[in-house]
């Protein structure tokens, strides 16, 4: 057991390391591939992480979502669920949160179709 | 027949009660990952969150059987399976919840190892997540004293706060994730088993008041106490233990912490006896123990006597006499019984006079006191032929080398598994 737990552990810093070396390295840079949003639009406005950064609180919120940014500062207040479920994700890469869905809480279709009224560019 | 019924016929009722722990885990789980299956994500995602919610339903699990309670160990089968299991589960917890965040950045790392690195980094994370990294960050250290058996018992159990503390956090991101609706009785759950153990365990609130009344000193290493009941009495049998706390008072500085002990004797006014040796640091200060010290009793605990059906072989070294003294002093024998009792000289066997004045007044009990000296006994010599071990039931007590070498002994001289019964006291 004791062997088991040092192996599991070693081997989760060394994926920590290697995601951190390799996520440090190309920071800032566009991503190699990207969906089918991300390509259609190369005409719109470009950011980097650290600028979406600036944007985290209630009244200034944007998002990251598959490589998209999103400005939700004027639809925060019609979201359905408690505010700081959502709030601590501004200014965020937020995949995670939006696709979390579950068998008892899905973003439904309908939220996928408000997305596009709140974009604002992509990440570079 | 029902299935539980004939399940119970196929196997014997140890591993019948500790099969319950896997049986409940696997329906936890399952219930948990039905209902929280992402749907038609990418595949990364998805075993991300698969691997969270699994190493949550592994971890709640892993904390109810912590929470030593007498009825719920009589359900898994006894403490020592409960805690074995404990340390399992909370392992298999920690291994699954290690995949979890690292899963959720493989799935943008296809992406832009840049977004990977995102989602897990906790500097340009928010607290909701980095809850959940300080969680599995003091889950490393405190997993790795739980798993130091060679520290001393104090600090072990101080340290292995650490893991209560790792729960709170976990707790905190998955709330602050937005666990909801029925989804929220995973949290609560767990925190409601942690605050039980804490307050019911840790702090006493399970446990019942009881004063030593007297105090025999049995041999140089050995005495044994009587606790006499303040409040209630533990509803207790013979062969079973309790877990007993001395308490600081103005008379004796007690241990402040938890030890099991045997009982050895169960009075009709409800006092209870236990024989403790000077095995440690807390054992050797009991030695000096007064009358009128206070103390704590919890359980009792065990199922080392189960109905005895037939003609018995009890083997006992050193202080694992307690339990079959207890059977002596209850009631007479009603079957056959041979006692083989392994000790290393008659100056350091406790309750040898009694035993040998016992054999007398009881015509079923054929007693074998066996002095080793400082060697290891010879167990072959010492254990009856296969030809008298015919439909006896044996029990065996004392220290883990002698336990299981006298187990395997006896199962290559033809008894059954089934017919060896023991118990460990490995509650770390």
């Amino acid at each position: 057991m004791r062997k088991l737990f040092l192996l599991t552990t070693s081997l989760f810093w060394v994926a920590v390391v290697a995601i951190a070396v390799s996520g440090t390295s190309t920071s800032g840079t566009a991503p190699q591939e990207t969906t089918g949003n991300l390509a259609e639009s190369s005409a719109e406005n470009h950011f980097t992480l650290a600028e979406v950064a600036d944007h985290a609180v209630e009244k200034d919120c944007w998002m990251v979502i598959d490589g998209v940014v999103y400005d939700f500062t004027a639809y925060l207040p019609d979201h359905p669920t408690r505010p700081d479920i959502i709030l601590p994700w501004c200014g965020k890469e937020a995949s995670e949160a939006y696709k979390t869905k579950t068998r008892g809480r899905p973003h439904s279709s309908g939220a996928d179709s408000l997305l596009p009224d709140y974009r604002i560019g992509l990440i570079k | 027949m029902l299935p539980g019924k004939w399940l119970k016929h196929q196997i014997d009722m140890r591993t019948f009660k500790e099969a319950r722990v896997l049986i409940i885990t696997l329906i936890v789980v399952a219930a948990l990952l039905y209902w929280t299956y992402p749907q038609s994500l990418p595949v990364f995602r998805t075993a991300g969150i698969v691997t969270g919610w699994l190493g949550s339903g592994l971890l709640l699990m892993s904390l109810i059987l912590m929470f030593r309670e007498p009825g719920l160990a009589g359900f898994f089968g006894g403490l020592e399976p409960m805690y074995r299991w404990h340390h399992r589960l909370a392992i298999w917890a920690y291994i699954v919840l290690l995949t979890h965040p690292l899963l959720l950045a493989a799935d943008l790392w296809l992406t832009s190892p840049a977004f990977a690195w995102a989602v897990l980094s906790p500097w340009q994370q928010n607290w909701p997540v980095r809850f959940g990294w300080i969680s599995i960050v003091l889950m490393m250290p405190g997993l790795y004293v739980a798993l130091s058996p060679k520290l001393p018992y104090s600090y072990w159990r101080k340290l292995h706060h650490l893991l209560s503390l790792s729960v709170v956090f976990g707790v905190l991101h998955l709330v602050l994730l937005g666990a909801n609706g029925i989804l929220l009785i995973v949290p609560v759950l767990i925190l409601v088993f942690l605050l039980l153990r804490v307050v019911r365990s840790d702090y006493g609130l399970g446990a019942l008041p009881y004063i030593v009344s007297s105090v025999q000193h049995l041999s140089p290493t050995t005495v044994e106490i009587t606790l006499k009941p303040m409040v209630g009495t533990l509803n207790a049998v013979p062969g079973q233990f309790v877990l007993l706390e001395i308490l600081n008072s103005r008379n004796f500085d007690g241990c402040a912490e938890y030890h099991p002990f045997t009982i050895s004797e169960i009075k009709p006014d409800g006092c209870i006896s236990l024989g403790i040796k000077d095995l440690g640091d807390c054992t050797h200060r009991l030695q000096s123990i007064q009358v009128g010290a206070e103390a704590r009793l919890q359980g009792p605990f065990g199922q080392f006597f189960t109905e005895i059906k037939g003609p018995g072989l009890w083997v006992a070294g050193g202080i694992g006499i307690a339990p079959f003294i207890a059977v002596l002093r209850s009631d007479p024998l009603s079957h056959p019984t041979q006692l083989i009792y392994l000790y290393r000289a008659d100056s350091d066997a406790p309750y040898i006079a009694e035993l040998n004045a016992l054999a007398e007044q009881q015509a079923l009990l054929n007693f074998k006191p066996v002095a080793t000296g400082d060697s290891n006994p010879d167990l072959a010599s010492v254990l009856p032929d296969t030809g008298e071990l015919t439909g006896v039931e044996c029990y065996l007590c004392g220290p883990p080398f002698l336990v299981e070498s006298a187990s395997e002994l006896l199962q290559q001289r033809g008894v059954k598994h089934s017919k060896i019964h023991f118990e460990s006291f490995e509650f770390r």
